[in-house]
């Protein structure tokens, strides 16, 4: 067994499984956000992804607990995740790649997934922002600038919750599968179109606001085509200050885990201070925006 | 404390060690990456340490923090906020305000 790089908040380890090689991932202490799914739960959205056509690895089976925690085991799957490396040398096509996959979690029917929920977005920040415990004006700004111009929500669909470069294999043909589906929830479309937009998943290529792989516009027009759904450029915008807010909260509480003892780890401690790029970034938007 | 090496002369011979000693020879990715982020936590302490910035006390952060989430937004909060994070920014990531230049 050999433990691999994986996410922040779950531990994946690559097992000889009879010949065949499988990954195993497993929970780690605590969570990101307070809405993350169990892995029993997250194993059912993987297998509904694959019923829908999504490319994700396929899901062999949900273990129980290992060690005290919830496990599940999957494909391995090659290919590069690390969005540094990605963004380096993306293979051609892969904006549009993302659109036709994105198109397609969307069309997940949603009573396929009865557990999963929606929230107002603002109001979970909100509580997750506050169950922090300290102050952070900025974040509060954004909260309120957000509430005040709240778009008409868009039909609820099924959304991965986390749809961005570090959570998608790559090889040099395209894109090979999604990963981390733990986020997985109810909500306007518009919420992961917009979110390889932000900033902090564009792993130094600023010019690309596509996940530092592309522009924007190829790809939502193909989502668009995909979907019908209207969403214009320009209804990103939102999304794109919300994104960002997310990312600073989540930055936040996953620096608590260290604090608090749940999983003590330098990589998540420095978080608590990385927020404040991804305060400014909104509040650089919101300025560019208003200004 | 009048003695040396004081706090900052400390942090920057164990940034130093994991630099020389410990990076080159990390036995893969991912400790190769803990190494590089441990000696960022190092530079963030570094650079607070040896920081003059003018940053809000944390009483006028909660007092801002509740005007706003009650809606009593003060006319130049956007320009406050940007100088106060960009404050933060300069003790814990000064490369990432570079961008907006």
């Amino acid at each position: 067994m050999q433990l691999l790089a994986g996410g922040a908040s779950k531990e994946a380890w690559a097992v000889d499984a009879g010949g065949e090689r499988v990954l195993v991932r497993r929970a780690a202490g605590g969570v990101i956000h307070q809405a993350t799914l169990p892995l029993e739960q997250e194993f059912e959205v993987l297998r509904a992804a694959e019923e829908a056509g999504v490319k994700v690895p396929h899901p062999v089976a949900y273990l129980g607990e290992l060690g005290g925690r919830e496990a599940f085991a999957m494909e391995l799957v090659d290919g590069e995740t690390i969005g540094r490396r990605i963004v380096r040398d993306p293979p051609p096509g892969l904006d549009v790649q993302l659109a036709e996959e994105l198109a397609k979690i969307h069309a997940i029917p949603p009573e396929r997934l009865p557990f999963l929920t929606g929230a107002d977005v603002l109001a979970r920040f909100e509580d997750e922002l506050d169950s922090v415990g300290e102050p952070h004006p900025a974040i509060e700004y954004g909260l309120a600038w957000l509430r005040e111009r709240a778009p008409e929500p868009l039909p609820s669909v099924v959304l991965h919750g986390d749809f961005r470069l570090g959570n998608v294999v790559v090889s040099e043909r395209g894109l090979v599968a999604l990963l981390d589906w733990e986020f997985a929830h109810l909500g306007d479309p518009t919420e992961d179109v917009a979110w390889p937009i932000v900033r902090a998943w564009r792993f130094g290529r600023d010019d690309l606001r596509l996940g530092g792989i592309g522009e924007v516009e190829p790809y939502l027009e193909r989502y668009v085509e995909q979907t019908g759904r209207k969403i214009a450029v320009e209804d990103l915008l939102w999304w794109e200050v919300l994104g960002n807010l997310k990312w600073a909260v989540g930055s936040l509480t996953q620096s608590r885990r260290h604090l608090n003892g749940l999983e003590r780890s330098v990589e998540l401690a420095v978080l608590g201070r990385l927020a404040a790029e991804k305060e400014y970034e909104l509040l650089h938007l919101i300025e560019a925006a208003d200004g | 404390m009048a003695d040396r090496p004081d706090a900052g002369e400390l942090l920057e011979a164990v940034l130093e060690f994991l630099a020389a000693e410990v990076l080159p020879n990390a036995a893969d990715q991912r400790q190769k990456f803990r190494t590089l982020v441990a000696m960022n936590a190092l530079g963030i302490a570094r650079r607070e340490l040896e920081s003059d910035e003018e940053t809000l006390s944390a009483d006028e952060l909660r007092d801002l923090a509740a005007r706003i989430r009650g809606g009593d937004i003060p006319d130049d909060a956007l320009r406050l906020l940007k100088q106060h994070v960009a404050a933060k920014l300069r003790v814990a990531n000064p490369e990432y305000l570079r961008l907006y230049e």
